[in-house]
């Protein structure tokens, strides 16, 4: 309805509408504070009117723009009326023109004067306000802006909203009438939840409520303690017992750093480049961990490359090594050595070589004393035996048997001047020929053998299948024929009987060792079981007892009542001989490990001392048989001469003290000195040696 | 039957049961390697040598007794603790659930190693009579890990921290003059103080960026650091108690930016070590010390410092407070003679460092040994301009401008005097100039079998420097008063008597002699010479000797020889052992040896 009116009255509505835009003009420029507001609200209406969906709406704003309009215009009536009225056109139109265009009766405006640029200069100059000044171009005027719009205008600037009592955030209001709107957005009723206090908000405010009384939340801050105080400050504790009760093994102190470790150190102490270069041939964990360096200032020094992989070393080895406490011995070499009767005092001993004895192209594997001690009789691998005269060393008597002489050994009894030897297979029994006639009767009758009693026997037939005797014509003597290689011929001390010892492989073993009777000429075997694979025998000095020496032990049987009666084990790998003290209780056995055990058969079957004096295999070990003496020869070229002093009170242990070292041999084949036997008189020692050479030690 | 079936209710015994496994250990314990690692650092738990090792040669063995005790460990269980609190505050934040997050920040499980410290080192040396010592005695790997750590990680606060520390350590022993020894090596700079007794050795690496290898676990680094440092902050705590300064100290802030620690701890130190004595003096109220320090305290801002340093100290002005001074002026009575000779070496000189020169050493060592010491930097107490300056140290090729009053040397002789225990001339360590060489005083050259040129060198100027006859080789500072007196006295036997009488001919002669051959090389005799001319007089008497020289050798060998033949095969190898290290030995001094012999006809040649 008020818009029909509106229409009808059109002329007069547009009319007021186009004052309403004079107006408006006239505001910019006349620049009305109370009217600006006015002028903003204008265009957002119009642009709500434009919309058209809302006629009530825009009747209503219409109106009340109307009212608006009026009131500013009744403010700027009072003005001066605004001027130009050629709308927004371009103004290049009139560049050209006298006039800008046309007031509002129609009248054309004329351009005002240009001042001269000079003068427009001094006058601006000279204006204290010209900043002020704005030239409005489509009116052609200047314009002084008001403190107020300037004011505007600095807002603007920074962005804010002009008016100063302008209010971006005011509280919303919700001009929309819901109550009596026909068609609500949701029509369902208010819920109760709007109404009554939250439960998990509760239950919340609860729950923090029990932390705090917990004390799981804090509010003040703990009090700091310190954190570090007077930890030793009583002793008491100090007497406490490890917690755990065990040892505490504190961790070894570093080396501290020598004089090669300095930055400077002394020339001498810096490798010489080859050394250097001969340290990486080293392998790695001889090589040395540290190279000296020298650096001629300390400002040189740089960072020393390992200081972090030592450090955490350190750090490894506090925690990862097992810890063990080591005894470290701070004592003087010297008195770990035994203390020993001085040497002086156990004299006469063999000291120095006295002679020489030469004469065999092989080497002497074995030597004899004659029990006068005036003849030695020798043995060699060239296959012959000769006799020597000991004071003189005359060679008296040769034998070639054609084969390695093994063994030689006089008889003990000393009115029997016979030699058995074993070369070979062979067990020669030879004529020497000493001795006076009586004497030289009785050998020639031991020494025949009747070759037709065998055949008969039966029961000899056995042992005949183990050594035959037969006569040796060529060399005046016997022969017994073995079925293997004998290597050692020992005489009973009464001269009638003798041993021999085949050292054979294991299944043979019980026919190894044989018992000869010479006066007889019988041949027996050892009525035991031997364990192992026997290297020598011996007979006792005294009583009828028999040694029998296996690789590993020594066993000793009793011949009378036919049994085993002692085991001496030596520990050794492989004994090489043995020989018994005079006095009968006391052996000692050499090994190819170079050692020598001492038994005392009265102690105990384990060895009373063991001697390691020889690098290489012994080969041979005697006792005098007046003297404490005994000795040891080695395939190093030595002979070691002891004191070993027996007593005869039970309570005392043997005395044994090494004397002397006796060289002078040299190595042939790799082997030394093959034999060593004592003067039976005198504390002289001879030596046979692979040299080919018997040399005579005397003291 | 296997070989180690055990019948059912029959308990393992031996070693089976006395030694486990590390694996089996870690599963007893429920822990993870890395924890268990952890806990066998903190506790000191070793693993240990088993005679039978019944599990086989590869494993490491714990006693089960160790492991027993780490079971009962409380740190175990905040271990356990400290895992869940971390898997709580991930699961918290993987939930996005920042609140519980945030607090559990806040409650974050701490732990302490303080009753382990008291522990560990009451346990590892209770028989020795103070535990104190014993931690005293565990210091080194300690401070040479703070200096190699520190040149690795040099930003971080942590270990500024820590160095701190360690300075604070020096500035103790700078202090009580308890330095002895000092050497610079390749690895860095050795220091040995004697502290209540024990000596303690450590390294200090040169202050360079330290090489980071690969291949180094730091998480075992850093625990032992852990231990360790609580340990120092302890032992340290109970030293500056000892010389009644308070701890931790308070440093003035200007010169802790300049990294000048040490020199302001020294002055922490000496400040605060005086106010006993002040306070003494004033017998009045505290208020009115209290105007009086004021009063010092408009000079400036270390006045100000020393004002804080008053307030923590004012409890202590009570009756105790005199005990203590007496107990000072006591403590300073019984410096021992080493320490009364350290503290007065460099008495009456006065160094100046230039910027080359490692100055945290230097401010360490020369105030040790009674120095006064500044630097070419800001903070300094006096510059280089100040006349009074006797020593400038400097390590450059030249010096341009030259003060006429002072001596330029090279920052070498500061130690070598210091391990000489005299000022040395200086000539030789002039600017420019190649000092010598840089010898270690932590070497016994008499037991070594060598001793280097400079050695001698020094010894001489000692004796020159104490300007009297050297003491006898061999011989003991025994008291050699007339026997006989004593023997009046009844303090000794008759056979004491005769055998003092005896040592004291004998060493009459020996003096004798020994004059003698001072004399002869005071009169300008050399000693080669007067060794050829002491060979002629006894060459007639080895003549006869010397011919049969071969035949004597192999006597003299087999005399060796024969007493190792009786020897039970555990002595002998024992000897073997022994003379194999001796030969060693002797072979290295060969090739020192020849070594200079072919340097000297290098030069001559």
């Amino acid at each position: 309805m008020v818009e029909l009116k509106l229409s009808e009255t059109g002329s007069g509505a547009e009319e007021s509408e186009f004052s309403e835009n004079e107006q408006e003009i006239a505001n910019t420029s006349g620049g009305d504070d109370v009217s600006t507001g006015g002028v903003e609200h204008a265009p957002q209406d119009h642009g709500v009117t434009d919309n058209g969906d809302f006629q009530q709406e825009e009747d209503q704003n219409e109106s009340d723009e109307d009212r608006h309009g009026v009131e500013e215009s009744d403010s700027s009536e009072d003005e001066v009326a605004p001027l130009n009225t050629v709308g927004e056109v371009p103004l290049v139109w009139y560049k050209d023109e006298e006039h800008i265009g046309y007031d509002i009766t129609g009248k054309k405006i004329k351009k005002k004067e240009r001042q001269d640029k000079l003068d427009s200069f001094l006058a601006s100059a000279d204006d204290s306000k010209n900043w002020r000044k704005i030239y409005d171009e489509y009116n052609d005027e200047e314009v002084e802006l008001t403190p107020h719009e300037t004011k505007l205008i600095r807002k603007l600037l920074k962005g804010q909203a002009p008016h100063a009592n302008f209010d971006p955030y005011a509280p919303y209001v919700d001009w929309f009438a819901w109550e009596d709107s026909k068609h609500p957005l949701s029509s369902a009723p208010e819920p109760k939840r709007r109404f009554i206090p939250s439960k998990w908000e509760t239950k919340k405010v609860v729950q923090y409520v029990r932390a705090i009384r917990k004390g799981l939340i804090k509010f003040d801050k703990p009090k700091e303690e310190p954190r570090v105080y007077h930890l030793w400050g009583d002793d008491s504790s100090s007497k406490e017992k490890a917690a755990h009760g065990l040892a505490y093994i504190p961790a070894p102190k570093p080396k501290l750093p020598g004089h090669d470790e300095s930055y400077n150190p002394s020339l001498e102490y810096i490798p010489t480049q080859e050394e250097i270069n001969s340290y990486q041939l080293m392998f790695e964990e001889d090589r040395p961990k540290f190279i000296p360096k020298r650096f001629t200032s300390l400002r040189s020094v740089p960072a020393y490359e390992k200081a972090v992989s030592e450090s955490f070393e350190r750090c490894l080895d506090l925690y990862l090594c097992p810890r063990a406490r080591k005894k470290r011995i701070n004592i003087d070499p010297e008195s770990l050595k035994p203390k020993l009767p001085s040497r002086k005092n156990l004299k006469p001993y063999p000291t120095t070589c006295y002679l020489e004895y030469r004469g065999h192209k092989g080497a002497v594997l074995s030597i004899s004393t004659e029990a006068s001690g005036e003849w030695i009789a020798s043995g060699s691998s060239d296959g012959t035996v000769r006799v020597w005269e000991v004071e003189t060393g005359r060679c008296l008597r040769i034998w070639e048997l054609g084969e390695a002489v093994q063994h030689v050994a006089w008889n003990p009894s000393p009115d029997l001047p016979i030699l058995a030897v074993s070369a070979g297979q062979d067990v020669f029994i030879l004529n020497t020929g000493f001795g006076n006639e009586e004497d030289q009767k009785r050998v020639k009758v031991l020494l025949h053998v009747e070759t037709h009693p065998e055949p008969d026997d039966s029961s000899q037939c056995n042992k005949a299948s183990v050594v035959g005797w037969a006569q040796d014509a060529r060399h005046e003597g016997v022969r017994l024929k073995h079925f293997k290689t004998v290597s050692s011929v020992e005489w009973h001390r009464k001269g009638d009987y003798f041993s021999t010892v085949m050292p054979t492989d294991i299944l043979l073993a019980i026919k190894a060792i044989l018992i000869h009777q010479l006066s007889k000429k019988v041949t027996q075997r050892i009525p035991f079981k031997l364990h192992g694979l026997p290297v020598s025998s011996t007979f006792h000095p005294t009583r009828s007892v028999f040694f029998v020496s296996t690789k590993k032990n020594v066993r000793v049987y009793d011949l009378l009542k036919q049994k085993l009666v002692k085991k001496l084990e030596t520990g050794f790998r492989e004994v090489s001989s043995i020989a018994i003290h005079p006095g009968g209780d006391n052996v000692i056995v050499g090994s190819r490990d170079g050692k020598m055990a001492w038994f005392d058969m009265d102690l105990s079957s384990q060895p009373y001392r063991v001697l390691k004096c020889h690098p290489k295999d012994i080969t041979s070990v005697a006792f005098h048989r007046s003297y404490p003496l005994f000795a040891s020869c080695s395939d190093d070229c030595t002979a070691y001469v002891f004191h070993g002093m027996v007593y005869s009170d039970l309570n005392q242990n043997p005395l044994i003290v090494p004397l002397e070292i006796l060289r002078g041999h040299t190595s042939a084949n790799g082997r030394g000195v093959m034999d060593c036997k004592f003067h039976p008189r005198q504390p002289w020692l001879f030596t046979a040696g692979a040299d080919s050479v018997i040399r005579l030690f005397c003291h | 039957m296997p070989k180690h079936y055990r019948p059912p209710g029959k308990k393992k015994e031996g070693n089976a049961a006395r030694y486990i496994t590390r694996s089996q250990a870690v599963k007893h314990l429920q822990v993870s390697l890395p924890v268990f690692r952890r806990l066998c650092i903190l506790k000191g738990i070793f693993p240990r040598e088993p005679k039978k090792k019944v599990k086989g040669n590869h494993h490491t063995y714990y006693h089960t007794k160790d492991i027993l005790f780490l079971k009962h460990e409380p740190l175990l269980e905040k271990f356990r603790d400290i895992r869940a609190y971390d898997r709580k505050v991930k699961k918290a934040l993987s939930k996005k659930n920042r609140d519980l997050a945030e607090r559990l920040l806040t409650r974050k499980p701490d732990y302490t190693l303080d009753m382990l410290i008291r522990e560990r080192l009451n346990l590892n040396d209770h028989f020795v009579y103070t535990a104190f010592l014993a931690s005293i005695r565990s210091l080194y790997l300690q401070i040479t890990m703070f200096g190699t750590l520190v040149g690795i990680f040099v930003l971080s606060l942590l270990f500024i921290l820590r160095l701190r520390l360690s300075h604070e350590w020096q500035a103790y022993i700078s202090r009580t003059h308890k330095l002895r020894k000092t050497f610079i090596s390749v690895k860095g700079i050795y220091y040995q103080v004697e502290v209540e007794g024990q000596k303690v050795t450590w390294l200090t690496p040169h202050a360079l960026q330290q090489v980071v290898p690969e291949g180094v676990d730091y998480n075992i680094m850093l625990t032992f650091l852990e231990f360790y440092e609580t340990l120092l902050a302890f032992v340290n705590f109970k030293l500056y108690h000892s010389i009644n300064v308070k701890y931790p100290p308070i440093l003035d802030p200007r010169l802790e930016a300049l990294a000048a620690d040490l020199y302001a701890l020294a002055r922490f130190i000496d400040a605060n070590s005086k106010v006993p004595a002040l306070e003494s003096q004033s017998v009045s109220s505290s208020g009115s010390e209290q105007a009086e320090a004021q009063q010092k305290g408009s000079e400036l801002d270390e006045s100000e410092l020393r004002l804080a340093q008053l307030q923590h100290q004012l409890p202590s002005n009570e009756p105790g407070a005199l005990m203590h001074l007496m107990e000072n002026a006591s403590g300073e009575e019984e410096d021992d003679e080493e320490t009364r000779e350290c503290k007065a070496l460099f008495k009456n000189t006065k160094f100046f460092l230039s910027r080359e020169v490692p100055r945290e050493s230097m401010l360490f060592v020369i105030p040790a040994f009674g120095g006064v010491v500044s630097w070419e930097g800001e903070g300094a107490p006096f510059d280089e301009s100040d006349q009074s300056i006797t020593h400038q140290i400097v390590d450059r090729p030249t010096q341009g401008h030259r003060f006429l009053s002072r001596e330029y040397v090279q920052p070498q002789w500061v130690y070598d005097s210091v391990n000489a225990r005299i000022i040395l001339p200086v000539e030789e360590y002039l600017v420019g100039r190649v000092p010598p060489p840089h010898l270690s005083p932590f070497v016994d050259n008499e037991a070594e079998g060598y001793v280097p040129e400079y050695a001698e060198t020094i010894r001489r100027l000692q004796v020159a420097a104490r300007k009297e006859v050297l003491p006898m080789p061999g011989l003991g500072k025994e008291d050699l008063d007339d026997p006989q007196n004593l023997l009046a006295e009844g303090i000794i036997s008759r056979a004491e008597a005769i055998e003092a009488a005896e040592k004291k001919q004998k060493m009459s002669f020996l003096q004798k002699q020994y004059l003698d051959e001072l004399k002869m090389e005071l009169n300008g005799v050399q000693y080669s010479a007067d060794s050829s001319a002491n060979k002629q007089n006894s060459a007639e008497e080895t003549k006869a000797g010397e011919e049969s020289l071969p035949e004597s050798q192999q006597d003299a060998d087999d005399a060796a020889n024969l007493s190792t033949v009786l020897m039970s095969r555990r002595k002998r190898r024992l000897l073997e052992a022994m003379e194999i290290g001796k030969k060693r030995k002797k072979d290295h001094v060969g090739l020192l040896k020849e070594r200079k012999k072919n340097i000297e006809a290098k030069k001559s040649g």
